[in-house]
């Protein structure tokens, strides 16, 4: 089957806004919840998950296509893929050490937990399924990337302002309010679907 | 003795041990149902060719499934222009025409088949093979109350069947050339609405050269 | 309280992964307007983070700590590959409803953070126990939101018609956002409870010692 004809462009968009993985797709919602306590982290987050998606996103196309492919293994293409994964994470985390001490103190802690964050994979899985080429599927990742990157700037946003009201009942402080806050928002996403007519 | 847990050597043959170990028992796994996931695959779409066609329904026993396809079912050679695996059938003397088709959804590829009268003015039936759209769904146009639809269903002037909005409960009037999306998942439904059309175009080109 | 029973308590209830630690949601919840789905995808999650946690904790001991990570990933990717395999074998409806959801259950937290918080430290035995007791107390709040979400949103409780034909289906139940609610008045409840429970657990507390003090004692 060939690459489906979609423009970069639309592509781009339609991976940030109408398709947003994680308010229209819901993947990637744990470390979401978690790091969206604080504005500086969720900011350091967006931008390295924006880096791995990336990457992994161009990798993992070649690995597919050249590797996975040609040997007929699919029935491993997850296992593969989580490696790659993972590996892209290390290297990052050992790249940025060296040449940029101020940005790894930044990230620190939130690099390993990318590899097991779903957005992540999921994307992967996405340009298998959907036979992306190579520079749709790296368009698509870094589209995702940034994307789940603006939806956790908006939440932390939204956050600082919520986590401090005092109206909002005991019990549904802390992570209660927030999952109600992203059901909002995905709705309010929602409302973008249907503006760019992507796969 | 303990071994060093962290030298080279020993990460790296651990890991490699690891490895070769875990992805050969996934292949010893997949080889073993390779053939019946293959026999799976096979089954499904005869049988989904045939549903198109009227010729078999749930009730239809497994085993004569393949029987049935094999009497009654002829593939057509494949081509090109339409990009789709073409089968005829004749029924109480008519001939039909059926189209294997995949375009994309939402999520991926949707593959299904829909069978119509040679000129396609006249839907015969139409079944979703192969779909990855959101379980519960936009996954849910694979079910039958959404398939069943089709049946019957008048292909419009511009030769298609607008799948839109409705009670959700399945449109019943075979003569309006429209179906009821599925709840929630207009954007899917736009997809099937699109793969009917091109589906309807091949069976047309097919049959206008027979 | 024994070990055995304690990892069951935990994590059905006073540590479940939902509620307290928030954990696992992502891949699964967008298949919980479906009661049937949502029990294959539990079940799955189950097996996986059980079976995963008395792998590694059989290893615990051989994994050189620089790999660990990996190593961790490959085990479950390997559990999660076996119940996609067996699905598409045995149970191609499904597989082909759910799709790649089965493959994202790799990256569902629970299977790491168990490994990583249980399996790391304990036997293995207890470790497996432990990934059921994990798996079916994320299991029993999904199905009850699936439970919600199928009754409302469909009118069906897995797939037979419940209300008459008079009954209109509440979109939003059948969409993702309802998902977030429904954990969220979840999560609510829980912590109602809970709150309730340590209150009451606190209050009798300073009677009970006073009973048996021994304020009488001096003789």
């Amino acid at each position: 089957m060939n690459a489906p004809n979609v423009g970069i462009l639309p592509l781009f968009l339609a991976s940030i806004l109408t398709s947003n993985i994680l308010l229209a797709n819901f993947l990637g919602t744990c470390s979401f919840i978690s790091i969206s306590k604080d504005f500086k982290s969720s900011m350091g987050l967006g931008l390295a998950v924006t880096m791995v998606i990336g990457i992994c996103a161009a990798i993992c196309w070649a690995v597919l296509n050249f590797l996975i492919r040609p040997l007929a293994i699919e029935y491993l293409s997850f296992i593969i893929f989580i490696i790659v994964i993972a590996g892209v994470v290390q290297m990052l985390e050992m790249i940025i050490d060296r040449f940029s001490p101020s940005l790894y103190m930044a990230l620190g802690i939130f690099l390993p937990l990318i590899t097991v964050n779903c957005a992540v994979l999921g994307v992967i899985l996405f340009l298998q399924i959907r036979n992306y080429n190579f520079l749709q599927s790296v368009i698509f990742g870094f589209g995702s990337g940034a994307g789940w990157w603006l939806a956790i700037m908006l939440l932390a946003a939204i956050r600082t302002k919520l986590d401090k009201n005092n109206a909002v009942p005991a019990g549904l402080k802390g992570t209660g309010i927030t999952l109600i806050t992203i059901g909002f928002m995905a709705m309010a996403f929602i409302g973008f679907s249907g503006m760019i007519a992507v796969q | 003795m303990k071994p060093k847990k962290d030298s080279l050597g020993y990460v790296v043959v651990f890991t490699f041990i690891v490895c070769v170990a875990f992805v050969l028992l996934l292949s010893v796994a997949n080889q073993v149902t390779l053939p019946r996931v293959e026999a799976n695959q096979n089954y499904a779409s005869h049988y989904a060719v045939l549903a198109a066609f009227g010729l078999a329904d749930s009730s239809t026993a497994k085993s004569e499934i393949e029987e049935l396809y094999l009497s009654k079912v002829k593939e057509l050679p494949a081509r090109p222009i339409s990009a789709a695996s073409a089968y005829s059938a004749e029924i109480d003397g008519t001939p039909y025409l059926a189209v294997k088709i995949t375009n994309p959804g939402l999520w991926g590829p949707i593959t299904a088949i829909l069978a119509a009268d040679p000129p396609a003015e006249r839907i015969l039936g139409f079944e979703i093979l192969e779909q990855q759209e959101t379980p519960g769904l936009g996954g849910r146009i694979g079910e039958a109350w959404f398939t069943e639809q089709f049946k019957g269903e008048k292909v419009s002037a511009e030769g298609r069947v607008i799948v839109a909005q409705g009670t959700g409960k399945g449109d019943p009037d075979p003569e309006n050339s429209r179906v009821d999306a599925v709840t929630g998942a207009s954007r899917t439904s736009d997809f099937v609405q699109i793969l009917v059309a091109k589906a309807l175009a091949a069976v047309k080109e097919i049959g206008g050269s027979l | 309280m024994s070990p055995a029973r304690k990892v069951l308590r935990e994590g059905l209830w006073s540590n479940n992964p939902i509620f307290v630690q928030v954990l696992g949601i992502c891949s699964t919840l967008a298949v919980t307007n479906n009661l049937s789905n949502t029990l294959v995808m539990v079940l799955g999650v189950t097996f996986a983070t059980a079976m995963g946690s008395w792998t590694l904790s059989l290893l615990k001991d051989l994994i050189p700590r620089k790999v660990r990570m990996i190593v961790q990933v490959l085990v479950l990717s390997f559990y999660v590959i076996i119940v996609d395999i067996l699905l598409k074998a045995y149970q191609p409806a499904i597989s082909k409803q759910l799709g790649p959801y089965v493959g994202l259950i790799i990256t569902n937290c629970i299977l790491m953070g168990r490994a990583e918080a249980f399996a790391a430290a304990n036997k293995p035995g207890l470790s497996f126990l432990d990934g059921v007791a994990n798996g079916l107390g994320y299991g029993w709040v999904l199905i009850s939101i699936a439970f919600v979400r199928e009754l409302l949103g469909f009118g069906t409780f897995f797939g037979l018609k419940v209300f008459g034909e008079g009954f209109t289906p509440w979109t939003i139940m059948v969409m993702a956002p309802s998902a977030f609610f429904l954990v969220a008045l979840a999560l609510w409840a829980a912590n109602i409870l809970k709150a309730k429970a340590e209150a009451a657990a606190k209050a009798p507390k300073p009677k009970a010692p006073g009973a048996a003090s021994p304020a009488p004692a001096k003789q």
